[in-house]
């Protein structure tokens, strides 16, 4: 009966939530917290050298649930790439909650285990749970501060991913019904036989065909995933949830949750929903399109630069949505480029501003007023992630938009290439206004408030930023080597299905 | 619509039912037979003879939402202790440990709320 | 004979769930709400049981019944202003309009859509279910046992004031 239980592919994820254990359960008794980051560092080794050995496998287990395949071990790479970061990131920030250390890194893991499952799974069930996990552990930690802000912040955040994990779970549902199967290739196999076909869809000579039911449980599900990943209608969330929760987290949130998010939104449009891509192609591209002018027309407005990156990663959901839209070869790859720069991209912004956010003690804009005389180091970085974010050369960004742009072209998408390039120059407008208060000269430049002993930015600081600022310039000047690498991972993805 | 099993539950309905109506016939009872002598201290709530204080109506302590939600979580694992002790003796030893690194995983969970001191209520 | 007690139980549940259900929305008192409630998850026990699906049942009776509504009520119970809790907004129009436009779509789709339908088996069900989730769902019965912990370590980080 059971005759598929591999567990050697499920072994990053394992490895995952047992050194969130061990660090959980070890908080109770080390009581040195230098000590527990580097057991949580050394730890982290294990699931990176599990995915490395499973390096170029493709297969199935668990009765197909879980699947191991290129795509999948990109985003697992991606995914503790990121908790890598965020937790070298984390050193200068923890001193505001002393207490729960332990269970700060842990809870980390846990969502990134949910996370790398996220990328790997292909039955719904697993799906809809990875993605609890994800939420349940993110919730938590955008509570840590304790204070107002990051209460209402966790609040705000479970309260919509309740919502519309419900709206989700309810069209796994009308899915299932109709289908018959929570498996991928279930779903899609029927899909295939059926005689539903891109127009009879939604109405069939004046009645709903068969579809249509099929369709509204797609579009619940793919409402889910949209708040994952922020896009337009589902996006009510972000300002306020990244503003409150603790700046680490906040990265963490903005690349890694949304990569699980993009890798699943692929997986489910390009494996299952393929057959009636016609029906849901023009949607995508309309989302994009909103999107993007939501995330940038509102983030000029903005004077807090964590609600400014907020609607930042709108437009930037709306920017990848653009080679989702599109689709083939180029199209995905495209978008697990771009996730991957904006990912090192994000994660480079974010630290530089948990430095000069310490030293100015705000989170305001105007307040980093001659903060590149000061902090020479993290302005720099600032500044370098700014331009990539708004995809000018010789940086990751750049490569990435073009790349996108370049695959809406040749899919006859100009229209939204011509959209993604008005965007980018409106974008530029506010990371470059950033970018002049930072060397802006102010009356009182060398008066930077606060007393420069307690400001001691960490070597791990330090390194994450040195991390972020080679990766943005090294994918800007040589992305060869990555292209390389996401093309072949996606290639899994268009072959794999429906020849099941 | 009503096949053989939930006949079941007609036993279930019977006693439902039966409840009920003895139930409702006591309280018509009392309210009929019992003599009525309302006073103000006839209407204040029985609290053991002490007389109560302020409203019924007040927050409660954090503490107690953490016991529901343990509740709920080991709710949870009773439930599916049911279909396993059922499918146990089909599947065999895997079923076994199955269950044991499910109860194991919330076991840790158990351990370390012991040791958080968030199950002693002081 | 059966099919008839069939429809009368089916019907006086329905009754049953669906003025539950209104009394949710419409009663002052929040409280009183999550009593209402109650009552709407137990009639949906009793539509599992007609459906001959024994083990949902006992599920949404001890957990839904059990467990949930006590969260629900201790959830109440924690903020600060019980009794006047339960206040009406400006949307109930719009609202209202909302529902039943999202009611019609989903009536319409679901009588125009050709289900893949079973009669319900005349088993007990709770057999294959758990043939089911110790076989071909092993991942997600883990998997959840994973997120139960995270529930835990959350609520006790949230939760906890020292």
């Amino acid at each position: 009966m059971i005759n598929d239980v591999n567990l050697n592919y499920l072994s990053p994820e394992i490895a995952m939530v047992a050194l969130a254990i061990i660090i959980i359960l070890g908080d109770l008794v080390i009581k040195n917290r230098q000590l527990l980051t580097l057991i949580t560092f050394a730890g982290l080794l294990v699931p990176v050298m599990l995915t490395i050995n499973l390096w170029g496998t493709t297969g199935e287990s668990f009765n197909g649930a879980l699947v191991v395949d290129q795509f999948a071990l990109f985003f697992k790479f991606l995914v503790m790439f990121a908790v890598f970061i965020v937790i070298l990131s984390s050193q200068d920030y923890l001193h505001r909650f002393t207490r729960y250390t332990g269970e700060y890194y842990g809870l980390i893991l846990l969502s990134a285990a949910g996370m790398m499952l996220v990328a790997g799974t292909r039955e719904l069930i697993s799906m809809y749970l990875a993605l609890e996990l994800t939420t349940f552990s993110i919730v938590a930690l955008a509570a840590f501060l304790k204070t107002k802000e990051s209460t209402e912040s966790a609040i705000k955040y479970l309260v919509l991913s309740a919502v519309t994990s419900a709206v989700m779970l309810y069209g796994i549902v009308l899915v299932f019904g109709l289908t018959g199967s929570t498996h991928f290739h279930g779903i899609a196999e029927w899909i295939g036989n059926s005689n539903v076909s891109s127009t009879s869809l939604i109405l069939d000579s004046g009645t709903l065909g068969d579809g249509a039911i099929g369709f509204i449980g797609f579009l619940f599900i793919l409402a889910g995933f949209g708040f994952k990943v922020a896009t337009v209608p589902f996006h009510m969330w972000v300002p306020d949830v990244y503003e409150g929760a603790p700046t680490p987290i906040t990265a963490y949130l903005s690349v890694a949750s949304k990569a699980a998010g993009f890798a699943i939104l692929l997986r489910v449009l390009y494996e299952v929903f393929q057959p009636i891509q016609p029906d849901w192609q023009l949607l995508i591209a309309v989302l994009a399109v909103i999107s993007m002018f939501t995330g940038n027309l509102l983030a000029i407005v903005q004077s807090n630069i964590k609600r400014l990156l907020g609607y930042s990663t709108i437009a930037h959901a709306g920017y990848i949505l653009i080679g989702v839209t599109v689709g083939n070869t180029l199209g995905q790859s495209g978008v697990l480029f771009y996730l991957a720069v904006y990912t090192i991209t994000n994660l480079g912004a974010f630290a530089s501003v948990i430095v000069i956010s310490n030293l100015t003690n705000s989170e305001k804009t105007s307040d980093f007023i001659g903060i590149g005389r000061v902090a020479i180091f993290p302005a720099i970085v600032l500044t370098i992630a700014l331009i990539s974010l708004t995809g000018a050369p010789p940086t990751a960004g750049f490569i990435g938009k073009v790349y996108l742009f370049n695959a809406a072209v040749q899919s006859d998408y100009t229209w939204l290439a011509i959209v993604g390039v008005v965007n980018s120059v409106i974008s530029a407008y506010y990371y470059w206004k950033v970018i002049r208060i930072m060397y802006q000269s102010s009356g009182a430049s060398t008066d930077t408030s606060g007393d420069p002993n307690g400001n001691r930015v960490s070597a791990s600081m330090n390194i994450s930023l040195g991390i972020a600022l080679v990766g943005i310039l090294i994918l800007g000047i040589a992305p060869d080597w990555i292209l390389g690498f996401v093309e072949n991972a996606v290639a899994i993805v268009q072959t794999t299905y429906p020849t099941a | 619509m009503v096949t053989q099993t939930s006949l079941n539950y007609v036993p279930v309905v019977v006693a439902a039912i039966v409840s009920g109506t003895v139930l409702s016939l006591l309280f018509i009872l009392a309210a009929v037979v019992a003599p009525k002598r309302r006073t103000m201290i006839s209407a204040i709530p029985y609290e053991s003879g002490i007389p109560p204080k302020g409203s019924t109506w007040k927050q409660i302590n954090l503490r107690y939402y953490l016991f529901a939600v343990f509740f709920l979580v080991f709710d949870i694992e009773a439930v599916f202790l049911f279909p396993w002790a059922l499918t146990y003796l089909g599947i065999g030893a895997i079923a076994f440990f199955e269950m044991v690194i499910f109860l194991g995983i919330l076991f840790l969970g158990l351990v370390y709320a012991w040791k958080k001191g968030v199950l002693k209520w002081t | 004979m059966e099919s008839v007690t069939g429809a009368i139980a089916f019907w006086i549940l329905a009754v049953a769930i669906i003025g539950c259900a209104v009394l949710v929305l419409t009663v002052p008192n929040i409280f009183h709400s999550a009593l209402f409630l109650v009552g709407c998850l137990g009639g949906i026990a009793g539509i599992y049981i007609l459906l001959n699906a024994d083990f949902l049942a006992a599920v949404q009776i001890l957990i839904y019944i059990g467990a949930v509504a006590v969260m629900l009520i201790f959830g109440i119970m924690l903020t600060q202003d019980v009794v006047k809790s339960n206040v009406s907004n400006h949307y109930r129009i719009p609202a209202l309009g909302l529902s039943g436009a999202f009611l019609v779509i989903l009536l319409t789709a679901i009588f125009g859509t050709n289900w893949q339908t079973q009669s319900p088996s005349t088993e007990a069900s709770t057999g294959s279910i758990a043939d089911a989730l110790f076989s071909n769902y092993i991942l997600p019965f883990e998997l959840s046992s994973v997120v139960l912990l995270t529930a835990i370590i959350g609520a006790i980080v949230i939760a906890k004031e020292r």
